[in-house]
């Protein structure tokens, strides 16, 4: 096993004995199952006026895209909050020289935490799927366009994660790593608010947004350009990461 | 004759400076498989620092960190396997047990799969950890938490190991437990040990360095804590010229009017040089070997304000 896949599962056992990382896990599965009883309940009181409508949207449009794009929403919050111990979580324990001292290198480490969260975050969103998906036996789903909505969702939580992860290696505590992400997440997330609200779709300003990039994937539609976005903003955040612990090493904490 | 071994590490004009200050200035030293050197000095002398750098945690602004010859910070792959470092905190993962922890230790440090299970039995073993191998860390002891830092800094036996305040704040059963185990440990390694209690470096160490104000102030075997001198009364007033006259003698300093710390060239014979004083009227009254206690090179250092003269 890699050394970067080695912190990775350390990371990931040390999530699995900390009861911050259950706790959470729960109230994330019961919040996201209680909106999917709600949606499945208003198409449930919607059924019988769509029999009459033409090309009426089923069971994927009205129900697990917008489970989905919800879970979208709350990942801006729950991303900084598993990653906010990653680094600044290290540095308050006094830990980081056990890694920093075994001489795997910055670039490991960092990819090691990030790998470690990430899964976690991957677990969330693999179950809040199988909510829609279980509809499957009662009804007929439009499983390429959940998958593309799936990918999308993994993607974002990955440039969420990242974001989490850099802003973990630059704060000195958890709890100002996780505002400082809190605050990346949002404004990424938000920064095309004006224009769109003016009517303004595809400025420079909308192609920063993060939802830009994520909207075509809840459509069934899986670009490129989307992709390789949402991997930009993982590679510069991980890189950023990884230059903050050089500064460390050089600076010492 | 026996060639003495390789120095493993060598630290070659290093300096530090934080927050644009010097912390260590123009350090050099060595150490050899089988040396404990004692890094001893007051609160903010520079040990820490010193340690950091050679552990590859923190590089340094100036100069040259070897090991086994090659630059650290060149190839700091080599920390890997051959350095364990126990810093003033131990790093540990207290929501793990000590077991998984060490576990993750020997692997994070190049150890096989296969080897993990009989490494990590080893040091528990050597640590004394058995009891508690399977509880978490959280709930352990200062004492079984030191044991358990001293455990992952060598459960993948490194050729050096740094041990920055190995003993702080343990109370003194468990810090003679620690002296034992550190001292055990210096028959095959390299250990470097930053300290401000003096019996533990008595205790541990066969060699000690000073620090002061991130200089190298002292270095001597413990064995010779003079470093070889001789105290030497006369009746005669004299000056260091006359003394540095007399063949044989390499260095001289006064004590006081009537008494001198000589420092004889090697190989000179005591008998010798005494002949030589006799012979050229210095009014001999007193000779005896200089064994000036390390308590007292210590104190006598940390009170100098002074920083030290280019040696």
């Amino acid at each position: 096993m890699s050394t970067t896949g080695l912190i990775a599962r350390h990371e990931w056992r040390r999530l699995g004995v900390q009861p911050f990382a259950w706790l959470l896990g729960a109230v994330v599965i019961a919040l996201m199952a209680w909106q999917f009883l709600q949606v499945l309940q208003g198409f449930i009181d919607l059924a019988p006026k769509l029999g009459g409508l033409k090309n009426a949207p089923g069971v994927t449009d009205l129900i697990a895209i917008p489970l989905l794009r919800s879970f979208a929403n709350l990942l801006v919050l729950l991303a900084p909050l598993i990653t906010m111990h990653a680094f600044a979580g290290e540095r308050r324990a006094q830990t980081l020289p056990l890694l920093l001292a075994s001489g795997i290198g910055n670039v490991r480490i960092v990819l090691g935490k990030y790998l470690g969260a990430l899964g976690f975050v991957f677990v969330l969103i693999a179950l809040v799927t199988l909510m829609p998906l279980a509809l499957d036996f009662g009804t007929s789903l439009d499983v390429g366009k959940i998958a593309a909505g799936t990918l999308g969702l993994a993607l974002f939580a990955a440039a969420l994660t990242a974001i989490g992860i850099a802003c973990s290696a630059w704060a000195a505590q958890p709890a100002l790593a996780a505002a400082a992400a809190l605050a990346l997440g949002s404004l990424l997330a938000v920064v095309d608010a004006g224009a769109r609200l003016q009517g303004v779709g595809n400025a420079g300003i909308n192609y920063l947004a993060l939802p830009t990039h994520l909207e075509p994937f809840f459509r069934g539609i899986v670009a490129s350009v989307d992709i390789i976005y949402f991997v930009l903003v993982s590679g510069v955040a991980l890189a950023l990461a990884t230059r903050r612990l050089d500064t460390l090493r050089s600076r010492s904490d | 004759m026996t060639t003495p071994a390789p120095p493993i590490l060598v630290l070659d004009h290093v300096s530090r400076r934080l927050a644009g200050r010097t912390v260590v200035h123009d350090l050099n030293l060595e150490l050899a498989r089988g040396d404990v050197l004692g890094l001893l000095g007051v609160n903010g002398a520079g040990k820490t620092t010193t340690l950091r750098m050679i552990a590859a945690v923190l590089a340094p602004s100036a100069g040259w960190v070897r090991l086994g010859g090659a630059n650290l910070y060149e190839h700091p792959q080599l920390a890997r396997r051959r350095i364990g470092y126990l810093p003033e905190t131990p790093p540990l993962h207290a929501e793990l047990t000590a077991d998984e922890f060490l576990r993750f230790c020997a692997r994070l440090h190049g150890i096989a799969r296969e080897k993990v299970a009989g490494a990590v039995a080893s040091v528990i073993d050597r640590c004394e950890l058995g009891d508690v191998r399977r509880r978490p860390m959280a709930t352990l002891s200062k004492g079984f938490r030191q044991r358990v830092g001293l455990a992952q800094a060598i459960v993948h036996a490194p050729e050096l190991i740094v041990l920055d305040e190995p003993a702080s704040g343990l109370d003194p059963v468990q810090a003679l437990k620690l002296r034992e185990i550190v001292r055990s440990l210096g028959r095959d390694h390299a250990v470097v040990l930053s300290t401000h209690v003096l019996p533990d470096v008595s205790a541990c160490c066969d060699r000690v360095a000073i620090l002061h104000r991130g200089e190298l102030r002292h270095c001597a075997s413990l064995s010779k804590p003079g470093g070889g001198a001789l105290r030497v009364g006369v009746a005669k007033s004299l000056r260091a010229e006359d003394w540095l006259r007399l063949p044989g003698v390499a260095a001289v300093e006064p004590i006081d009017a009537r008494h001198w710390r000589v420092q004889l060239v090697p190989d000179v014979a005591v008998s010798a040089f005494v002949a030589r004083m006799v012979e050229h009227g210095f009014g001999l009254e007193e000779v005896r070997a200089e064994t000036t206690a390390l308590e007292q090179v210590f104190l006598a250092i940390a009170a100098a304000d002074a920083p030290a003269a280019a040696a």
